[in-house]
């Protein structure tokens, strides 16, 4: 028994090539694997899945469902789909079919092993870096679009970090060759990092004392802040006298701000203290860009004008501690389902690290066990997090039109107890195998063989 | 020359006066059953039998005696002052709660002659005329910073100690410096004795007791080198490597313990066996020891929190030292361990600004922990007096000698009696210093030294006007000889004078008033300022000229006498009119500022630890639990078991299975629908200890963690409330051979000794691969010194036991210094020290197993073991445990091999297997950390096995913890639903069949403690927004 299933023997996913390749190793533990992971082609026959609870996210649950797909693009789903000939028809009755999952902040692709530098491509040099993208940058072999994939997260944000304005998240679907092929949108949303009034989550300032304490520093504070109003204001002047046809010297740091001054794509600031998400709501609005909250380990306290001003807010730590010591043990478990309660649109993130992208879902998950509805979860790390970054046109949820990057599973994938079979990205049929399946694959193969030799 | 007997010449010398008083009429003492210098008791008999004879005898003896004989030559004029004083009409207290209103002291030759209400000042003696003033017994502190024990540029030299932060070798009095300075700041609050404290390193050097006077350091002494002082914290300044943590500190103070011994013992061998080897080593730290060390000479302890006064308090009972404790302020923490002891305890008046709370963000920030410090923190005095305490009060510690009076009223206005206030000032110290004969109170015979003060020192706003030290009058602040309070009518003939009434009040340090402008323009204009000078006669003042007519500044002085005024003015016209006037009203206002609570009372109940969540008291243990109808996983031979019952008595499983009989009053729970598991278990983490790493060294398996385990952690609450009972607390990973860990259980609310898990095997850290090696300068560098150097270790502890059983069988020569690292090694090698290393790498693993096979012992468990999986077949055959991440990993090289199919391949394997956490929020949900090993294929009894029953064989603790079986420990978790689903949580944790957290009581606590940060909030903006208690109310 491999690692497709636990329930018993092999699943009936195990039509493609490379995937019959990857279980049948198990069960003929000579086969050596040329790669860890083989990226298959773009899809060129239309596959309806047949037999499935189809969990659309945007249009309810549908039991006993077909999905029809063709050429990456999903033609159909209901219970009488008709099937055009020369479908490959799979049978996938009993499994459940889920959106693939979509996370809002991550580092997957430019950032390998967390202490070795020269692995990371996240922060570059400098506070005001709106034109680098992160979609270069993507490693497109990287260990943990694999161990990603494996979890059922299908498409990243990948986001710069570092500065006051850390670049471009690119929205990438996690399977082709290289960069190019994987980008579903190269400049998604502007990135920028909220100064912080103090350190975050400490204890405040000293009230009285001698002098000013090492934590405080407002009027730095203050002059970011300032920094940042600059800096737009500078980046608009320059829209402008190149709209009005002014010559002026090219400037690449400006040019790109110009799609976020013009509310096309969003401006995501990260901000978690009460007073930061306040202060980036008032800028926001003084800038007239289209707002998303990044963090937001506060945003229940901001929560009336979160609503008010409809800002959405990308949660970076839900299975997280609490912030604060006089916090529940479960105070950042139960920040979505208060959100929610309160009206907050929200998506929940993997947090950014590369290395964990793979947990997306349990960040998700924990809210369902501290309240929250199971299929608010699920938006949250599909449909949400797709609208709030502008491409929701294409992932998200299961409706005709819309890609077909989808899991089949046996249950929800926000629950560790159920597994997750087989992935569609763009309709291709993806290989299903990652490093950490390599590893176990050839160390059972020393452990067979010890076995052999002892007995 | 013992201590006693240095200490006791000194003190001879120094009361020359009264010796020669006693010998005339006594002779030598005779022998007493107290512990205490025969000089002191000839010298109480001497007083008693003095203030029986009466005044006459105590006078013709001080006639006769005169100053002190001094060996420094006189150079120019002799400076010959009578010494002879007569203080009259102050209201005296003599001692804590003893008063003598318009009582006259007589001071002559430093000591006081005579003290008594209605007596007339002798014929020749200075009168002070000093009514309305207060008089008290001079202060002593029990642990002055003079800052007169800097180190020396370059390092200190000569034979000391291999370590620079030992420095007991160092003696204040050898090192007594001219530091008036600091000696003025003491006195100007009231101090005129101190006990001197060093404060640079680990063992300090000694403590003496000096006078605070403005003599040459010849005359200061009064009991040289009395005590050792030890700190906690190290200094910088004087360098080394190692310890650098709290533990390794702890080490360090309990091998030089033992080295003192040695070294006597060394040096008594090579004496007596007529120096027949080479002698042992010269240190002259460990020769300073010897006395403390023997019990024979104090030990004075600086404690910077609670706990680390529980920590010194364990240390000196341990290793037979006289422990004095200079407290943290946090001593109201901790009163139930207080209550009883009588070791002596002098505590700062350390309290904690107000947390910042003055928008509504950062209100939001304010801890309980920190708002509860610092309403509670100023009441710690009043709590230790009202526990029955006894303890002295001291300035160190303040940020600022000049907070220590405002500090001291606070603690009064927060409950502290005034009688206690003193006594911790006054006869507290001098007892514990030795100087209760001497020094304390006001009575005859005693030293004079005297605190002389413009009201109430401990209520009011006052000033200390002058210290008396051995008879000897030092002045803090000048008297203001004249009093111009109350309103005058003032007026001028001059072209540009006017009528008006000047009306002074409040305090004459901090003086107000008006200006009212008689006639049909008038108004009245508030001074801007108003002081007197003290010396002249003057009084000045300044106030607006607009309602004059100028615009500026007007400017009036005067000279006052008597109820007469004679003044000029400068207006901001240029005019210099002359005045006069005359009082025509005295003043009848509060003559200062009384020091009242000036915070609301809220009732904060105790709790431990102090702060969010905190419990009044340890849960209840009933004497029978029963948990019906659960789905129980025994993860033992029952397996899991639907609608089961489990039964507990008295801390310890007694049943699992169907329909369970219970005893009668058992208390039942109702658990339809809900999973019961045992505790979880973390074999590590490093949440609950003051410091993680020992880095100083790159072997120290002599610290233990168990000596720096703290209950100050919110983590072990929230531990809880993900199902945790039981936790590993590792060293850290800088080094081959690191700490000794140590279990806990997560007793939430207690103190940190009951928190350790009884009778728990003992294991060692060991750290391979990158941590151990990136410590830049030390040895090792790379994986194969790493295991070369451990190879060495084991090498030198088979060679130290050698020695010791050489010397143990002919007793020859210089006996083997006991050394705690070498037999902590030994204890390694013979698995009595289970070692626990860290590590990732299959190579560097299979290295240490076979080391280990090499010197005949086995490896108990590797720990995160990413790639333990490699070497699965070759732990199994060594029987060596792995301790395992679920799936984290890639986050340095030597972790990029990692696979969430670890657990599953070493159990294929075999392997004894757990997870762990190495992770403070991880280990709040190590449920969730198991069910993520379902995706890699195993059954859900063996996941949960990894955070329960595997996970306590793994680190050899499955005797007590671990599953649900007879006799185990009652610790067991009640989950909404399947503890592997992502869906579960805990809605109950019980340990020692104790419930330590439930959501109930959860949400009832969270309730609390939202009520009791909002009320401190509320306390501390109540306060005019700066959070100072000091309420200066009547001063107008």
């Amino acid at each position: 028994m491999g690692y497709l299933s636990r329930t018993g023997g092999v699943t009936a996913v195990t039509f493609a090539v490379a995937m019959a390749t990857v279980a049948t190793s198990l069960l003929s533990p000579t086969v050596a694997q040329a790669q860890v992971r083989m990226t298959v082609p773009p899809q060129s026959e239309a596959v309806a899945l047949r037999g499935a609870t189809i969990h659309t996210v945007t249009n309810g649950v549908i039991e006993n469902g077909t999905i029809l797909f063709e050429n990456g693009v999903i033609r159909a789903i209901g219970t009488d789909v008709e099937i055009p000939t020369g479908t490959r028809v799979v049978d996938v009755s009993g499994k459940h079919i889920y959106p693939g999952l979509i996370d809002a902040y991550s580092t997957v692709g430019i950032s390998e092993i967390g202490s070795v530098d020269v692995s990371s491509d996240v922060n570059e040099l400098g506070d005001f870096n709106p034109n680098v993208r992160a979609e270069v940058a993507v490693n497109a072999e990287s260990r943990h679009i694999g161990t990603t994939r494996s979890a059922g997260v299908l498409v990243t944000l990948t986001t710069p970090g570092g500065g006051l304005i850390s670049g471009m998240s690119s929205a990438m679907s996690l399977e082709g060759w290289d960069w190019e092929e994987m980008s579903l949108e190269s400049a998604a949303a502007l990135n920028v990092n909220w100064p912080n009034p103090n350190s975050r989550g400490g204890r405040g300032g000293r009230g009285r004392g001698f002098g000013p304490g090492p934590q405080e520093s407002p009027p730095t504070y203050a002059e970011q802040v300032q920094q940042l109003k600059d800096f737009f204001a500078e980046a608009r002047a320059y829209r402008d006298a190149t709209t009005a046809g002014e010559e002026v010297r090219t400037d690449s740091r400006y040019t790109a701000m110009i799609p976020a001054l013009n509310g096309e794509i969003p401006v995501v600031v990260s901000a978690d203290g009460a007073a930061q998400i306040n202060d980036a709501i008032t800028w926001a609005q003084q800038e007239g860009v289209r707002l998303v909250i990044r963090g937001g380990g506060d945003a229940i306290h901001v929560a009336d004008r979160l609503v008010a001003n409809d800002i959405p807010v990308i949660l970076t730590s839900t299975m997280a501690a609490p912030g604060r010591d006089y916090e529940g043990y479960d105070g950042a478990y139960t920040m979505p389902a208060r959100l929610h309660e309160a009206g907050v649109r929200f998506a929940i993130s993997g947090g950014s690290g590369a290395l964990y992208t793979n947990r997306l879902p349990w960040e998700a998950g924990v809210a369902v066990a501290f309240g929250l509805p199971e299929e608010e979860a699920l938006k949250a790390v599909t449909i949400n997090a797709a609208e709030f970054m502008g491409i929701s046109d294409r992932v998200g949820s299961l409706e005709p039109g819309k890609q077909a990057t989808l899991l089949i599973t046996t249950g929800t994938p926000l629950d560790m107890t159920s597994d997750i079979e087989q992935s569609y990205i763009q309709g291709r049929e993806i290989d299903m195998n990652d490093i950490q399946k390599h590893f176990f694959d050839k160390y059972m193969e020393k452990v067979r063989q010890n076995r052999r030799v002892v007995s | 020359m013992s201590i006693m007997t240095w200490a006791l010449k000194h003190l001879q010398a120094s009361f020359w006066q009264a010796s020669r008083c006693q010998s005339i009429l006594l002779g030598p003492a005779s022998g007493d059953t107290q512990l205490v210098p025969p000089y002191f008791l000839t010298e109480a008999v001497v007083r008693a039998i003095l203030s029986f004879l009466g005044f006459t005898l105590l006078l013709t003896c001080g006639v006769e005696a005169q100053q002190a004989t001094r060996t420094e030559p006189v150079t120019g004029i002799r400076d010959n002052g009578t010494g002879f004083h007569a203080l009259v009409g102050a209201r005296v207290v003599t001692a804590p709660g003893q008063v003598l209103d318009g009582a006259t002291i007589v001071i002559r030759n430093g000591l006081i002659q005579g003290v008594s209400r209605n007596m007339q000042p002798p014929a020749g003696a200075r009168v002070w005329d000093l009514a309305g003033l207060t008089i008290y017994p001079g202060f002593i502190d029990a642990h002055a910073d003079l800052g007169m024990d800097a180190v020396p540029e370059g390092g200190d030299v000569g034979p000391t100690h291999w370590n620079p932060q030992v420095r007991a070798w160092f003696s204040t009095t050898m090192n007594l410096q001219d530091d008036a300075d600091r000696r003025a700041a003491l006195r100007s609050q009231g101090f005129g004795t101190a006990l001197v404290v060093p404060k640079q390193g680990i063992f300090r050097g000694t403590a003496s007791v000096v006078n605070l006077g403005d003599t040459g350091v010849r005359d200061r002494v009064l009991r040289p080198d009395l005590a050792q002082a030890m700190g906690f914290q190290r200094s910088f300044q004087l360098g080394g490597a190692y310890p650098n943590s709290a533990m390794g500190t702890i080490a360090l103070m309990k091998q030089t313990f033992m080295d003192a011994d040695w070294y006597m013992r060394a040096w008594g061998a090579y004496e007596a066996s007529g120096r027949a080897f080479l002698p042992p080593e010269t240190s002259e730290a460990l020769a300073a020891l010897e006395d403390a060390v023997q019990g024979d000479q104090p030990i004075v302890f600086e404690t910077g929190s609670e706990e680390e006064y529980l920590r010194a308090h364990k240390l000196a009972a341990e290793y037979g030292v006289d422990a004095w404790y200079r407290g943290s302020g946090q001593e109201y923490r901790i009163l139930d361990v207080l209550r009883g002891r009588n070791d002596p305890l002098i505590i700062p008046l350390i309290f904690p600004d107000a947390p910042n709370v003055n928008d509504p963000e950062s209100a939001l920030n304010a801890s309980l922990a920190d708002l509860r410090d610092w309403y509670l923190a100023p009441t710690s005095p009043a709590q230790l007096a009202g526990a029955g305490v006894r303890f002295a009060i001291t300035s160190d510690g303040l940020s600022s000698l000049n907070e220590f009076l405002p500090n001291l009223r606070i603690a009064v206005a927060r409950g502290l009696s005034t009688a206690d206030a003193l006594a911790a000032l006054t006869t507290t110290p001098a007892l514990w210093l030795g100087l209760e004969n001497t020094h304390g109170t006001i009575q005859e015979g005693k030293v004079a030294n005297l605190v002389v003060s413009e009201g109430d020192l401990f209520t009011e706003e006052a000033t200390v006007r002058d210290v008396w030290v051995h008879g000897q009058a030092y002045g803090v602040t000048r008297s203001p000889q004249i009093d111009p309070r109350g309103t005058w009518r003032i007026a001028s003939d001059d072209e540009w004078g006017f009528e008006a009434a000047l009306r002074l009040e409040g305090p004459l340090n901090r003086l107000r008033g008006s200006v009212d402008i008689a006639g049909p323009d008038g108004a009245t204009i508030n001074l801007a300022s108003a002081e007197v000078v003290a010396e002249t006669g003057r009084i000045e003042v300044r106030f607006d000229g607009e309602d004059l007519g100028y615009e500026g500044v007007a400017l009036l002085a005067g000279s006052v006498r008597g109820e007469e005024f004679y003044g000029w003015t400068s207006l901001p016209n240029g005019a210099n009119p002359s005045f006069r006037g005359s009082r025509t009203e005295a003043y009848e206002g509060a003559a200062r500022g009384t020091v009242a609570m000036n915070v609301p009372e809220i009732d904060l109940p105790f709790i431990r630890p102090m702060m969010e969540f905190g419990r009044s008291s340890i849960p209840e243990q009933p004497a029978a639990v029963v948990v019906r109808n659960a789905t129980v996983w025994s993860q033992g031979p029952l397996g899991q078991m639907e609608n089961a019952d489990l039964l507990v008595q008295e801390g310890k499983v007694v049943a699992v299975g169907p329909d369970l009989d219970a005893p009668r009053g058992a208390m039942e729970i109702d658990a339809t629908d809900k999973h019961v598991t045992p505790g979880l278990i973390d074999p590590h983490i490093h949440a609950g200890v003051t410091d993680i790493n020992e880095s100083g060294f790159a072997i120290v398996p002599e610290v233990r963690m168990g000596d720096v385990v703290t209950h100050n952690n919110i983590w072990m609450y929230r531990q809880l409330a993900g199902g945790l009972t039981t936790a590993h607390i590792k060293h850290g990973s800088a080094n081959p051979i690191g700490g000794e860990n140590v279990f806990v259980k997560l007793r939430w609310g207690s103190l940190p000794e009951d928190l350790k898990l009884e009778g728990a095997p003992r294991t060692v850290k060991f750290a391979l691969g990158e941590n151990p090696k990136r410590r830049q300068g030390r040895y090792p560098d790379t994986r194969m010194g790493t295991q070369e150097i451990i190879r060495d270790h084991f090498l030198a502890a088979r060679d130290y036991e050698r020695e010791w059983q050489r010397w143990e069988a002919n007793g020859e020569g210089i006996p083997p210094r006991r050394d705690l690292r070498m037999e902590s090694i030994l204890d390694i090698l013979n698995q009595e020290l289970l070692i626990s290393s860290h590590g990732y790498r299959a190579d560097e693993f299979l290295a240490l197993v076979r080391l280990a096979e090499e010197f005949g012992f086995r490896v108990q468990t590797l720990q995160h073991g990413i790639e333990a999986y490699k070497i699965a077949p070759e732990l199994a055959a060594s029987g060596v445990a792995a301790v395992v991440w679920s799936d984290w990993g890639g986050f340095k090289m030597e972790a990029y091999d990692a696979s969430v199919y670890n657990a599953r391949i070493l159990i294929e394997a075999g392997v004894v297997t757990s997870l762990h956490s190495d992770n403070n929020e991880i280990s709040s949900r190590m449920n969730w950390e198991a069910g993520k090993l379902l995706r890699t294929g195993l059954t859900h009894e063996q996941a949960l096995s990894t955070v329960t029953n595997q996970a306590a064989k793994a680190v050899a603790i499955d005797s007590r913890v671990g599953s649900l079986e007879a006799d185990k420990d009652a610790d067991f978790v009640i989950w909404s639903g399947n503890p592997l689903s992502q869906f579960t949580r805990a809605e109950q944790t019980w340990v020692d069949g104790r419930r330590y957290f439930s959501l109930g009581e959860d949400a009832a606590m969270r309730e609390q403690i939202e009520r009791e940060r909002t009320q401190l909030i509320q306390a501390i903006l109540s306060i005019s927004g700066n959070g100072d208690m000091r309420d200066l109310r009547g001063s107008n």
